[in-house]
């Protein structure tokens, strides 16, 4: 019998192999049936280069197809249905959408989200960055403040209630936040089940295990940035934080953008975490974990799933085209 | 290279890094500690207790399990791991746990006496000691003890060994394929001309926004479809990794094309002045230059998959990878949070060794390749 | 993975074989036929008329741990006695699993759920199979109460009239009171045996100085559950048992008297802050598992911790019940008017597949020797008439199913029989607010709100 680790691994090189036989396979036959010679070159070149481009990206249109289009459309057609998908309901779905106070709790703080995560992420991670190629034990430092970026949303669960644990006063805390709290004097507080302190926390605990992916990332564009203008700024007497802030920032504009980028997708993502530690409860819901919970829930509302799903992708659309634009605009300087 | 900073104000920057390094490991640490402490210590106390003597209270029976009357019970309280423990106070009722000073005698309320002393021997003297034995109330200082014992426990009998060799086989292949299928469409969308190239790639990038719980259902149905008309298991190793591939592409297509595109537009024109194909060109100049971005997606791509717990459940049969295997922990063995700790550090141990091994890539061929 | 299935299929092989007896004894717990006091017959006989040898049968079940081996240990039976191979797994949030895997038409053969509400929800969508007459039929006769039995596990289709759905298995009991015998004695407490005793001794542990109770709501995605079995078993304590019937059916709204009355009931215990552990703050943070924890702390943090019969398996390692831990009956008002209500809650086996080793398995567990492997082994009650009740492996699980056989009411779990976005998801969050501080009326209002939106 096969050992099943064998098999996939079979399988995977089959996989890759299909995607480069393809690759090859296509561009041989273009270069056959267009071949770039012989009495109508300039005419095969011109419908070769209009053919090509789909080759490179046929297999990729294909997954995005299936895996992506598919479903979002799927989810406009179900949040004009009933709970079991079936039953058509107009826009039953959609005006609860707006009326219902749940709703509008979690819009409200994924909206929190999408402002307050991606950008404290990023900037610590250009902090860091900075810190960590300047000062000589900064390679160890980056090791540490990276360690997070492994852990897994259940994990960061276990992880941070250590930090956050409650215990009520004269007990020994476990908890090393209320220890510090006690050990100041202060009354221990149930960090967890407090709105808004809640949320704050939630979205710390995301920052903390995102930031050393963006330090990583702006490490490298910044170690990319060509000397010369940073030289020249200096012998015009700029500082070096000056020098930082005006002159070598702005020459990674486009990491940072694929930062922002990559750390709103994990907002968006972010859900395990919030469903471990307070499931929504104490007002920290977010529209994704909402969402789980309508759709599987209790024999599951596919109807109002799809229609929070729509309201996630409303929320994230505006933030995605203005962060292209940047890139966009970053490109053409 | 040159720093934010000049030689002035280092301490302050030392200083920073410090504070953020701290804040950033504190946690994991205290998860570190936990996971080699005994179980009822990290009940009691906070993780950082731990390596300071602590007091500890404590409860035994003794004699309750032999039926002789009349006689004289000695031993010791303590079990032979907590050999260096300094009895300081006991007791014979929950309701005055530490009356008596180690080495006093206590009268036992249905008559006897128990002496206990500081290093834990006890002689008891009953006439008639009760059936469920005489409990033995006492505080103790404990010498700073850490055990590998969560250690053996998780790997010997949890399973979760297999899982980490699940997970790997999600992880490595779901990093793969779309690195592979990426780099073909982001050189296109990148290098080629041809009508609707901006409109793509920006619609790529949009679908970014759809959320994965709102794909997982249709995705799996038609698994299901076309598992029943091949023949296959709707719930393999392939219909993850093909599921995690087209959920990592639009990323992955975004990052490859804004680093395919930093490479100098000379080198790739006088390639194909040359006469050079495309692929040619893809495989021979642009591939060896964009190889910190493909490192910086693989790395990403793997965290992801890797952690990933949503799709996982939906496309596997439970409980197969680690982080289904850990949330399954928290719920059948919630209180014993040192077993927790113990299966969170195994779990963590591979993306560490992963990122090291990349980390060096990453930085090496981001200084090499986007400076040439 | 695959090596351990392979040894099971060894293992199977020399079962099919006659004379494999001294192999068999390592795979079944219990050799069969040696132990008296097990109805073995009842194994040869459903052996002999199912041979599966070859077929496969997938159980969805909600045990993990140390119940999921016991769960595998009867199916070890099953295995033997009709040669399939049989693959059990469990998820940490099953009630959403069974959900994406039968929409997404990649169910289990057999799912086993403790939430009426949410097999109601599977079958009127029509992912469920029907037992059949033959089965109710058997329920009626061969369960205590079996009419009750059979109404429980019977739902609406997705067209046409009710029909026997789930088969109920493995019972637990709610209304149960865990305390330490001796930590009581050291302090002159007696077990209370009315309702109004209980709140006396309450008032006297804090008049004392101690700390009552312990209760703990957290349970992750969860959190808030316990709280609805205090509720629950409190309006079964304050009101008539039609009263709790319409409740769960929305008939009267969860604004009605009776019900807030029984919320504030709870309150009482739970929102007073000498009468819980760690004050009313800890109530809704302290996860469910951590709570019992102070019943045995060195001085107690707590004396008394209501909860159901499966909290024993969180109780310390080496913790004898009977010993170092045991229980009393919930009680009920002194005045005798409402009985000796019970509350409970329990799992029910639907078909989720409909195949041969489906059909298969629900006749297994018509078998007594279904349920008196499991009761042998530790945590398992049964209504099941035909089992012998000298197998109950412990005293502590006879005394728990003596509870249920003078319950003069026995009803379930009311969360579970309400619709699943009320009760796993309203009701829940409702009493999470209720305990942090938001009045009864409110947060009922806000729960039949709910209700009144999915209907």
């Amino acid at each position: 019998m096969l050992h099943p680790a064998a098999i996939a691994i079979a399988t995977l090189i089959l996989c890759l192999a299909a995607a480069l036989a393809w690759i090859w396979g296509a561009n041989w036959l273009l270069d056959r049936i267009l071949p770039p010679r012989g009495t109508a070159i300039s005419r095969n070149i011109r419908r070769a280069a209009l053919i090509r481009p789909w080759l490179f990206l046929g297999p990729a249109l294909l997954f995005l197809s299936a895996f992506l289009i598919y479903p979002a459309l799927g989810t406009i057609w179900l949040s004009f249905h009933g709970p079991d998908g079936k039953a058509f309901t107009g826009l039953a779905n959609h005006a609860w959408l707006w009326r219902d106070g749940a709703v509008r709790q979690a819009a409200l703080n994924t909206g929190l989200w999408l402002l307050v995560v991606p950008a404290a992420a990023t900037a610590l991670g250009l902090v860091g960055a900075a810190l960590t190629d300047t000062l000589r034990w900064g390679g160890l430092a980056r090791i540490l403040i990276f360690l997070p970026v492994a852990v897994s949303g259940a994990a960061a669960a276990v992880i941070w209630k250590f930090v956050l644990d409650f215990r009520p006063l004269g007990a020994p805390q476990t908890g090393l936040l209320n220890a510090l709290v006690t050990w100041a004097g202060g009354t221990p507080q149930p960090w967890i089940a407090q709105p808004i302190v809640n949320t704050l926390f939630l979205m710390a605990i995301v920052v903390w295990t995102q930031t050393g992916f963006a330090m990583v990332i702006l490490s490298a564009a910044l170690r990319a940035v060509p000397g010369d203008t940073v030289e020249a700024a200096r012998l015009d007497g700029a500082t070096d934080l000056q020098v930082f802030l005006w002159i070598r920032v702005p020459q990674i504009r486009g990491p940072i953008t694929a930062v922002w980028l990559a750390m709103t997708l994990v907002v968006l993502k972010v859900f395990d975490i919030v469903l471990a530690l307070t499931n929504g409860q104490w007002n920290s819901n977010v529209l994704a974990n909402l969402m789980f919970s309508w759709m599987f829930r209790g024999g599951g509302d596919f109807g109002r799933g799809a229609v929070l799903a729509l309201a996630l992708m409303a929320l994230v659309l505006p933030i995605l085209v203005a962060t292209l634009q940047g890139g966009a605009r970053t490109r053409k300087d | 290279m040159a720093g934010i900073t000049g030689r002035r104000s280092r301490p302050i920057l030392h200083l920073l890094l410090a504070a953020m390094v701290l804040l950033w490991t504190l946690p994991t640490l205290g998860l570190f500690v936990t996971s080699f402490r005994a179980g009822d210590a990290v009940r009691v106390s906070g993780w950082w207790t731990a390596l300071a003597p602590a007091t500890q209270s404590g409860m035994v029976r003794i004699a309750g399990d032999d039926t002789a009357s009349g006689a004289v019970r000695s031993g010791s309280v303590l079990r032979p791991d907590q050999s260096g423990a300094r009895i300081t106070a006991f007791g014979v009722s929950s309701r005055d746990p530490d009356a008596f000073a180690a080495g006093q005698t206590a009268e036992l309320p249905l008559g006897g006496q128990l002496t206990l002393h500081a290093d834990g021997r006890y002689r008891l003297v009953t006439p008639d000691p009760a059936a469920s034995g005489q409990r033995v109330f006492f505080a103790a200082t404990m010498p700073p003890a850490f055990t590998f014992q969560n250690y053996f426990h998780v790997l010997s009998s949890e399973g979760l060994v297999g899982s980490l060799v699940n997970s790997a086989l999600v992880a490595v292949p779901s990093t793969l394929l779309p690195l592979t299928l990426a780099t073909f469409a982001a050189y296109a969308l990148a290098w080629m001309r041809f009508p609707g190239r901006a409109l793509l790639a920006v619609a790529t990038v949009a679908l970014m926004a759809v959320p994965l719980q709102m794909a997982l259902i249709p995705v799996l149905r038609f698994y299901n479809f076309a598992g029943q008309a091949l023949g296959l298991d709707t719930k393999s190793f392939l219909g993850i990794w093909l599921a995690h591939t087209g959920f990592g592409l639009p990323l992955a297509i975004h990052l490859l094309r804004a680093g395919m595109s930093a490479v100098p537009r000379e080198i790739i024109e006088a390639a194909r002045l040359d006469g050079a194909s495309e692929l040619r060109i893809l495989i021979g100049i642009v591939l060896p230059l964009s190889l910190p971005v493909l490192a910086a997606f693989a790395v990403f791509q793997f965290l992801w998959t890797w952690n990933d717990i949503m799709v996982a459940l939906v496309f596997l049969a439970p409980q197969e990878v680690l982080t289904a295997r850990l949330v399954n922990l928290m719920g059948s063995r919630g209180g014993e949070w040192e077993v927790l700790a113990a299966s969170t550090f195994v779990s963590l141990a591979v993306p560490l060794v992963v990122f090291f091994l990349f980390q060096r890539h990453v930085v090496r061929g981001a200084v090499a390749g986007i400076s040439t | 993975m695959r090596a351990g299935r392979f040894a099971r299929r060894i293992a199977l092989l020399a079962w099919a074989l006659p004379a494999a007896g001294a192999l068999s004894a390592q795979e079944l717990p219990f050799p069969p036929r040696e132990d008296a006091r097990f109805h073995w017959e009842s194994l040869d006989h459903f052996a002999a008329a199912h041979d599966l040898k070859g077929q496969r049968l997938s159980i969805f079940g909600p045990w993990r741990g140390e119940d999921a081996r016991l769960f595998q240990n009867v199916l070890a039976y099953f295995r033997a006695a009709t040669g399939a191979t049989v693959d059990y797994a469990s998820a940490e949030n099953y009630e959403q699993q069974i959900v994406i895997d039968t929409q997404a038409g990649s169910p289990p053969d057999i799912a086993i759920l403790p939430q009426p509400g949410l097999i109601a929800d599977l079958a009127a969508r029509g992912m469920l199979a029907p037992l059949g007459d033959e089965t109710r039929a058997w329920i009626s006769g061969n369960y205590a109460a079996g009419n009750s039995w059979a109404d429980l596990g019977t739902f609406k289709g997705p067209d046409g009239p009710p029909a026997l759905y789930g088969f109920p298995y493995k019972i637990e009991l709610k209304s149960l009171v865990w305390y330490v015998p001796e930590t009581f004695a050291d302090a002159g407490y007696t077990v209370p045996r009315t309702l109004e005793d209980l709140r006396t001794l309450t008032e006297r542990i804090a008049a004392d100085g101690g700390t009552p109770w312990c209760i703990g709501l957290g349970s992750g995605g969860a959190t808030g559950w316990p709280a609805t079995d205090w509720v629950e078993d409190l309006l079964l304590r304050s009101a008539p048992v039609e009263t709790y019937d319409r409740w769960v059916t929305n008939r009267i709204p969860f604004t009605d008297p009776a019900v807030l009355a029984a919320v504030d009931a709870f309150g009482w215990f739970a929102r007073t802050d000498r009468f819980v552990d760690g004050g009313r703050a800890a109530v809704a943070t302290t996860d469910f598992r951590d709570s019992p924890a102070g019943l045995f702390a060195v001085p107690p943090r707590c004396y008394l911790h209501r909860q159901a019969s499966f909290i024993a398996s969180y109780f310390p390692k080496g913790a004898k019940l009977g010993r170092d831990v045991d229980f009393f009956y919930f009680p009920a008002p002194a005045d005798g008017s409402l009985g000796q209500p019970v509350l409970g809650s329990g799992t029910l086996a639907v078909i989720t597949r409909d195949s041969a080793p489906a059909r298969a398995f629900i006749e297994f567990l018509k078998t007594p020797i279904a349920h008196e492997v499991w009761m042998a082994q530790t945590s398992f009650l049964t209504p099941h008439l035909g089992v012998n009740p000298d197998v109950y492996a412990t005293a502590a699980a006879r005394r728990q199913g003596d509870i249920l056989l003078n319950a003069t009411t026995f009803r379930f779990d009311g969360s579970d029989l309400m619709p699943g976005a009320i009760g796993t998801g309203a009701f829940w969050s409702g009493m999470v607010d209720y305990a942090g501080g938001a009045p009864a009326a409110e947060v009922a209002l806000r729960i039949q709100k709910a209700w009144d939106d999915i209907q």
